[in-house]
């Protein structure tokens, strides 16, 4: 299949590059200010379909070009660099800014924050542009969150695809999965095999 | 079962003093937030609810969002009308304590009680509107007291510029005999978008009539399950005990039997329901019932299952055919009025009324179609005033595990 890069693609497949997609936690992706309510899940799929959009694509809402997307991955990831198709007339993200590891940011938040590292993007249609990113920050990525503050002088933001290059580790972050919580304690839950003497008994 | 953290804005401007809403616009609001508070907690357990105030001398947050519905309900306490609502501000307001809430996770929502006029412009209204939409806060809109044409308006517009996907509702209540609590309970506002919420509607409105916070027997199961328990355990008996008493009666005259079936049955309804509205409308019903057999008798079971409200109206509607120049006639009616309101002190009035064999025979009299001098006629006075006296016992008994509610 045709990579449209400007290297011979004999030598490597480029889809298994961009692969981390298969890392993220597509439930748990949530964009803010999406005009339909879970289309955010669609941009993110394999090399090959990234210009097919027949899975639906991510636009902002009317008169609002500005997108924040929170992306989650399974386990922690290093991500070398980022691909992003935009849509047509003028509707592309014209910068992106990204913070890590850090939940529930909203619109506020994110024009108050400094980001980890902000770009300037360019129209890219076919998807052969990558952005890198300055990889020693982006060691131990758990979460990604995406802020478009602006596009190209449409009057929404479309997005068709967002790719990620990088690995992934087979790391988790400290989650806690099964909390149990008592309103007493029972004594028979936390039985220890007493050691000779019968001290060791909770009242 | 949505996970949501709720934000409810209150209107205590001076406008909540008006009574078109009983008892008063500002306690009608103050028990819907009780219900809603009760109905997002029980919905799911992490839920959080904050109030604050719009009017006064500015918004005010009265307590940050928490599941707590304790400190919910005490600050609903002492609060003081006046000043003018800033519907703007208060959406704001509500909005940055969401933001600040302890669980992210949890979905945002704010519930506004619009009563008095709003004096935004349109535009406004919108561009909040569009603000809340954009990080994905949902709102619902309670219209109530002041109305007119632009008021309407412009909530609609505001409504329109939040809404994403019918999340944000918006629900007209005008003024009417009906409590504001009690037309709330059917809107999506508190069926929650028709997910498991209607289930805890239909509880709460069975729970509404006889408790306050929206728990049987006005306690939680939760915080103390053996209080909750030994009410429910005096219930039962008390139940039993009066079908006991109440065969014993029906089986002393043979053709009342359907009479008495009918008085019990609605005495088992006042233990649930209010007491006084019911009894009144069974007494009523036995003396109709000498026109009509069964269907009455379904009737008067259908409406003591009924919410107090509709049977506010249909008892209107029988009352009116009897109203004569009859002054005792007169004054039963305005006792069944006032019923409603009252408490069971005035179960002992309408008791001693109907004892009253002269003020019976004379209702009877011009009841047309019954003859006072039939022998079933005279059983049934004769009944009724044997079941004044174990009544009058049994209302005694009824007070405690009623105050105890």
């Amino acid at each position: 299949m045709a990579c449209l890069h400007d290297h011979s693609c004999e030598d490597h497949d480029c889809s298994s590059d961009w692969s981390l997609y298969k890392h993220i936690d597509l439930p748990k992706v949530s964009a803010l200010n999406e005009a339909v309510p879970g289309s955010v899940k669609s941009v993110f799929k394999a090399w090959e379909e990234r210009l097919n959009s027949s899975g639906g694509h991510l636009e902002s809402n009317e008169g609002d070009p500005e997108l924040l997307i929170f992306i989650p991955f399974t386990s922690d990831v290093k991500i070398k660099s980022i691909s992003i198709v935009g849509g047509v007339d003028g509707t592309s993200p014209s910068k992106m800014r990204a913070f890590i590891n850090r939940e529930g940011i909203d619109f506020s938040d994110a024009q108050g924050m400094q980001a980890i590292q902000e770009w300037d993007l360019v129209e890219n249609f076919q998807g052969v542009l990558e952005y890198q990113t300055r990889y020693s920050k982006f060691q131990n990525v758990a979460s990604i969150t995406l802020h478009f503050p602006d596009s190209f002088g449409g009057d929404t933001t479309k997005i068709e695809y967002i790719g990620f290059k990088g690995e992934a580790t087979q790391l988790k972050r400290d989650v806690v999965a099964t909390i149990v919580y008592e309103l007493r304690p029972n004594p028979s839950d936390h039985k220890t095999k007493a050691e000779g003497g019968g001290l060791s008994h909770v009242e | 079962m949505v996970l949501e953290a709720t934000m409810i804005c209150i209107d205590n401007s001076e406008w909540m003093r008006n009574g078109d809403y009983a008892p008063s616009r500002f306690q009608a609001q103050a028990d819907a937030v009780n219900l809603i508070c009760g109905a997002k907690t029980q919905s799911n357990p992490e839920n959080t609810v904050g109030v604050l105030t719009m009017a006064g001398k500015g918004v005010r947050v009265l307590v940050t969002p928490t599941s707590d519905l304790g400190k919910i309900l005490a600050c609903m306490h002492g609060l003081q009308i006046g000043g003018e609502m800033n519907l703007a501000a208060g959406i704001q307001v509500a909005q940055l304590a969401l933001k600040h809430r302890q669980n992210k996770k949890q979905q945002q929502r704010i519930i506004v009680f619009a009563g008095s006029a709003v004096k935004h412009e349109k535009k406004t209204l919108e561009m909040i509107g569009r603000k809340l939409k954009k990080n994905s806060v949902a709102l619902d809109i309670i219209d109530f007291g002041e109305e007119d044409e632009a008021k309407s308006e412009k909530l609609e517009a505001l409504l329109a510029a939040v809404n994403n996907n019918d999340t944000s509702h918006i629900v007209h209540v005008p003024a009417g005999p009906s409590a504001l609590s009690d037309v709330l309970i059917s809107t999506p506002i508190f069926t929650g978008d028709g997910e498991g919420g209607s289930g805890f509607a239909a509880a709460a409105a069975a729970a509404a009539a006889g408790g306050v916070s929206g728990f049987d027997f006005g306690v939680d199961p939760n915080l103390d399950p053996e209080l909750a328990l030994a009410l429910r355990v005096s219930m039962e008996e008390e139940r039993a005990r009066q079908e006991a008493a109440a065969k014993k009666a029906a089986e002393d005259s043979s053709k009342q039997e359907k009479g008495g079936e009918e008085q019990s049955s609605s005495q088992d309804a006042t233990m649930t329901e209010r007491a006084s509205a019911v009894t009144s409308e069974a007494e009523n019903k036995s003396i109709d019932f000498m026109d009509d057999d069964n269907a009455l008798l379904q009737q008067a079971l259908a409406m003591s299952m009924d919410e107090p409200a509709s049977g506010h109206e249909m008892r209107d509607a029988d009352m009116s055919e009897a109203v004569v120049d009859d002054p005792e006639l007169a004054l039963a009616l305005q006792l069944s009025v006032q019923e409603g309101e009252k408490d069971s002190a005035s179960d002992k009035d309408m008791s001693k009324l109907l004892a009253d064999q002269s003020f019976v025979s004379s209702i009877l009299a011009s009841l047309p179609g019954v003859d006072p001098n039939d022998p079933s006629v005279r059983d049934l006075l004769a009944s009724m005033q044997n079941q004044s006296e174990p009544e009058q016992k049994k209302n005694e008994e009824n007070k405690p595990p009623n105050e105890e509610k």
